[in-house]
């Protein structure tokens, strides 16, 4: 098998308040290979962006990290100097399309201004250089050129993501990391977006784009594999199509049946709707995290955590229904 | 509303370090001016011994220039000060909050306009605002004084009331009211009000500590109180006779330190409050 | 189809709000000797009328010249119709003490030495206060910043004078490091020599650092709330996931907080400008305050109004003045918003 892109290792990582600890992300392992859309889906709140956060080496109080390994495109980048992770990782190995994506570029700068200010940071280039580099990727992206010569309130919404992805891109990093990118966009600027994102792995500029989202009628357009996450943990991964037809975690489960219920407004909208409210991860229940929701529940599941158990080399899954069971 | 405040106030309050030590000062400023004159019966007005004694044990404070003691003098400013800053801010309080409330709740045209003549007041210095209105009166008791100050000083309030009612008038809550046919009064009552109380005490505290200063700056420029004491009375008698060119320090430090103890702690005492009421703004 | 550009109409409305503003204070002063009960005028006019015996040809001249400017005698309408038309033509009255001298040009007299006063001891206020202001946010939680903060909020409820009259008990009357009145030796008369500018500069001193440390105060506890709320922001966060440097960021930061400030400057010059003017008392600074606290003692009202008069123009250009800057740095406004 060859090496993957990113592999994280026992990922731990909380953010220490007075009330307590909130434990956002709690043992997480998960790979993406190179070449691949990943999409990792989970209801508001179950530590997505903290787990990107994490992914990215963007740790900083009150987030604290506990435990965990990263290594990305050969680089281990837990445990070396933010400073070291700002100049080799983040702009060339990892760029990010932030969840804020509308209120993420300064608005007293014109775009081109962020943008030498970004790639200097990373090699010496004169300012003709920055802007032709910019005037190509524009050109092969089919955005307006002379975008990047406004300010962002200058821009409408869809053009700003647009923008955002395009500068974050410029230096061809191997991942690129999407959060929600679509929940603030009208259905058609969407898909835009979508295409494009599609389109910039296909021209070889990024080799992988994780995608993080709660909305899975998206994810199923595009994402190679999924990882589901539920209360700071990952209850289940596979080949998106396997997961898709053939769930095994009752919260996947039920996430997949919310999705396929025919009432096409929650549809449309991607609206996940599972009985009971997400629990705390400033108290999270005993034993199984999704027991207090959960139809099959059982004695055991109180007690005692299920493990993430790989059931095949492909997929894994954290429940006792699947204990012991093998899939390929 | 007061009820209101008193449920918002719990014990957590009291492990905000800022919070203890301004009540701590507020506590010894207030004691002095209430406490004060039970424990040092000298009258502040009575020539009490040698003029321009240094202070001593016989003078805490020494004499001023007249022969009358510091000490005394400051016990009973401290307390002409602070029921002047009190009276003001409950004024400027009462204007802004009902300017406030309408604009914010009326909306539309009644709020243009008051918003306009909110920005004009706010626009036109109060400070010089005051000078020229108190110019015109010969005699000024403290009412009249604490209203000069009080109609100057009321926008600021007035606009972030108008701000949190604008927020708050269209909750589900305020509807439930409107759908239950109560009057806008009732509902401002209600239903507003009470959701800005922690607001509005702030602003009081806030408004007290600037209208105390507004006196002194008043009284500096010879527009304070022609009746009975303020600390910017005494620093007033101390600039025209002289005091700080003939060295006379015990008299016109300590009032002016008690003045910025008890603004600088009522400050304190706001950002405090601050904290507690939106934690959000803290540290992190 | 062809818009006016957005920054030309925020300027519009500025100048039609200050000019409406302008207005207005004008009808205060109006009606202020008018509307206040017991007539203050009046009872000023009896004061000069009783004064005649001592000096009086002079003072009858005051008293038709006074009575002839506020026209008590005439309609309202039409003593407000003088009054402004008498204001058009620069005319600010006749002043009462200071018989036969014109208010306009004594104020003009005085106006140089506290605007000389005012405008550095502002702009240097500002530049500081931001600057600690942006430090102590920068540092927040650190020994710095606690350190800091109290010191800005204790110096931001100082009142001007009172630094002053510390000052110069400290530094002139006991230390004898600087003078301990006017604003050049008696000796002196005004002149652009090296020695009087020497001398001036010797005396410029503590008024102009009691009037900047207390205003360093306040505009440092602004700037630190709002460089912490920015330092927050999004774009923050994705600036420093493009790989961008602390410094780089800072100085984004730095800028967009400073673009508040430079509006809250033109919000708080009137205040500064109050204090300005009893600190001038402290320091028998030829000023306008001085100016002022004379006409106050003599209840001379042709003074007192066309001194405020003088005060609150300046200050309104002022504002102007700022708010025409402000529009041209932020570019939310300079530049035309297209939108979604
Ligand atoms: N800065 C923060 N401080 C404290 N708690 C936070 C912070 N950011 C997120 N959390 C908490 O961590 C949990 C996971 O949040 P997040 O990673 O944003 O979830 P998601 O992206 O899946 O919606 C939530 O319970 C949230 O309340
Ligand atoms: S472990 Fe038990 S409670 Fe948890 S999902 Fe599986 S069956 Fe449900
Ligand atoms: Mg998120």
């Amino acid at each position: 098998m060859p090496e993957p892109l990113l592999l994280g290792l026992d990922l731990r990582a909380s953010y220490r308040l007075r009330l307590g600890e909130v434990k956002a992300v709690d043992g997480v392992d998960i790979e993406i290979p190179r070449d691949s859309i990943v999409g990792l889906a989970g209801e508001s709140g179950c530590g997505k962006s903290t787990l990107i956060n994490v992914l990215l080496a963007n740790i900083r109080p009150p987030l604290v990290l506990k435990s965990g390994r990263i290594l990305l495109d050969g680089l281990e980048i837990l445990g070396i100097s933010r400073e070291e992770v700002r100049k080799k990782v983040w702009g060339v190995k990892v760029s990010i399309v932030p969840q804020s994506a509308l209120n993420a570029l300064n608005p007293t700068k014109r775009i081109i201004e962020l943008v030498k200010d970004a790639i200097r940071q990373h090699t010496p280039a004169s300012d003709q250089e920055i802007i032709s580099l910019c005037k190509r990727r524009f050109e092969e992206l089919n955005l307006p050129f002379d975008s990047v010569y406004k300010y962002p309130h200058e821009l409408s919404g869809g053009m700003r993501q647009r923008v955002i992805i395009a500068i974050s891109t410029l230096l061809n990093p191997r991942l690129l990391v999407v959060d929600e990118p679509t929940s603030a966009l009208d259905v058609s600027t969407q898909k835009q977006v979508l295409k494009m994102m599609v389109d910039m792995k296909k021209e070889g500029i990024i080799d992988s784009i994780l995608f993080v989202t709660h909305e899975l009628p998206v994810l199923r357009q595009v994402a190679s594999h999924i990882y589901i996450m539920y209360a700071g943990k990952i209850v289940e991964y596979g080949p998106a199509d396997s997961v898709f037809f053939r769930p095994l975690h009752p919260y996947t489960k039920a996430l997949m049946y919310s999705v396929m219920t025919p009432e096409p407004e929650s549809r449309a909208r991607g609206l996940v709707t599972i009985p009971g409210e997400p629990p705390s991860l400033l108290m999270p229940p005993q034993g199984c995290r999704f027991h207090p929701r959960c139809p099959y529940v059982m004695d055991v599941c109180k007690k005692s955590e299920p493990r993430l158990v790989p059931l095949s080399d492909e997929r894994g899954v954290a429940c006792f229904l699947h204990h012991g069971e093998s899939v390929n | 509303m007061l009820s209101g405040i008193s449920k918002l106030i719990k014990p957590e309050l009291f492990m905000i370090k800022k919070f203890d030590a301004s009540l701590g000062v507020l506590f010894a400023v207030f004691a002095l001016g209430f406490i004060g004159p039970l424990l040092y019966q000298v009258q502040p007005t009575a020539v009490a011994g040698p003029l321009e004694a240094p202070p001593s044990r016989q003078f805490p404070l020494g004499t001023d220039a007249y022969g009358k003691d510091v000490l005394a003098q400051l016990i009973a400013g401290v307390r002409g000060s602070l029921q002047i800053g009190a009276t003001a801010a409950a004024i400027s309080l009462l204007i802004g909050v009902i300017v406030g409330l309408i604009a914010g709740y009326k909306g539309k045209l009644v709020d243009n306009l008051l918003m306009m003549l909110t920005d004009i007041v706010l626009l036109l210095p109060s400070i010089l605002l005051m000078i020229l209105i108190a110019a015109y009166f010969k005699w000024r008791d403290p009412l009249l004084v604490s209203i000069i100050i009080g109609v100057t000083s009321w926008p600021w309030v007035a606009r972030a009331v108008r701000s949190q009612t604008l927020s708050l008038k269209n909750r589900e809550f305020v509807n439930l009211s409107k759908m239950a046919g109560l009057s806008d009064f009732q509902i401002v009552i209600r239903d507003i009000l009470p959701n800005i109380a922690s607001y509005i005490f702030m602003a009081y505290v806030l408004l007290m500590s600037g209208a105390m200063i507004a006196e002194t700056g008043l009284s500096m420029i010879g527009l304070g109180t022609t009746q009975g004491l303020t600390l910017g009375n005494i620093l007033f008698w101390a600039q025209v006779l002289e005091a700080v060119r003939r060295g006379l320090w015990w008299w016109f430090i300590p009032p002016g330190a008690t003045l910025v103890a008890l603004a600088a702690s009522l400050l304190m005492l706001a950002t405090a409050l601050d904290e507690y009421f939106n934690p959000k703004l803290r540290g992190s | 189809m062809a818009t006016i550009s957005p920054f030309i109409i925020y300027i519009l409305r500025k100048i039609v709000f200050i000019v409406a503003t302008f207005f207005i204070f004008l009808l205060i002063i109006f009606a202020l000797p008018r509307a206040i009960p017991g007539n203050p005028v009046a009872a000023l006019l009896t004061q000069i009328f009783q004064q005649a015996q001592a000096n009086p040809d002079t003072v009858k001249a005051v008293y038709r010249k006074f009575l002839e400017e506020f026209g008590l005698t005439k309609p309202l309408h039409e003593q407000l119709f003088d009054f402004l038309s008498r204001l058009m033509m620069g005319d600010l009255g006749t002043s009462i003490a200071f018989y036969p001298r014109k208010v306009a040009e004594l104020v003009a007299s005085y106006l140089p030495w506290t605007l000389g006063l005012l405008i550095p001891a502002i702009l240097v206020a500002w530049a500081l206060g931001n600057l600690l202001g942006a430090w102590a946010a920068y540092r927040r939680r650190t020994k710095v910043d606690n350190a800091l903060l109290p010191v800005f909020l204790v110096l931001s409820q100082v009142p001007y004078y009172w630094l002053a009259m510390i000052l110069l008990y400290v530094l002139a009357v006991t230390a004898r490091v600087f003078p301990v009145a006017g604003a050049y030796p008696p000796s002196m008369s005004p002149s652009l020599t090296p020695a009087f500018v020497l001398a001036m500069l010797h005396h410029y001193t503590l008024p102009f650092l009691s009037i900047v440390i207390v205003a360093i105060g306040g505009w440092a506890i602004g700037m630190r709330v709002l460089v912490i709320y920015e330092l927050r922001s999004d774009y923050v966060e994705y600036s420093e996931l493009l790989g961008l440097s602390d410094k780089r960021i800072l100085g984004y930061v730095f800028r967009n907080s400073i673009l508040p400030q430079v509006t809250g400057l033109a919000l708080s010059m009137g205040t500064v400008m109050g204090g300005a003017l009893i600190t001038e008392l402290v320091f028998s600074y030829p000023g306008t305050g001085y100016l002022l606290f004379r006409a106050l003692s003599t209840l001379d009202y042709p003074l007192i109004q066309g001194t405020f008069i003088i005060l609150v123009s300046t200050l309104l250009a002022a504002n102007l003045i700022v708010d025409i800057l402000y529009a041209y740095i932020d570019p939310r406004i300079r530049v035309s918003y297209v939108g979604e």
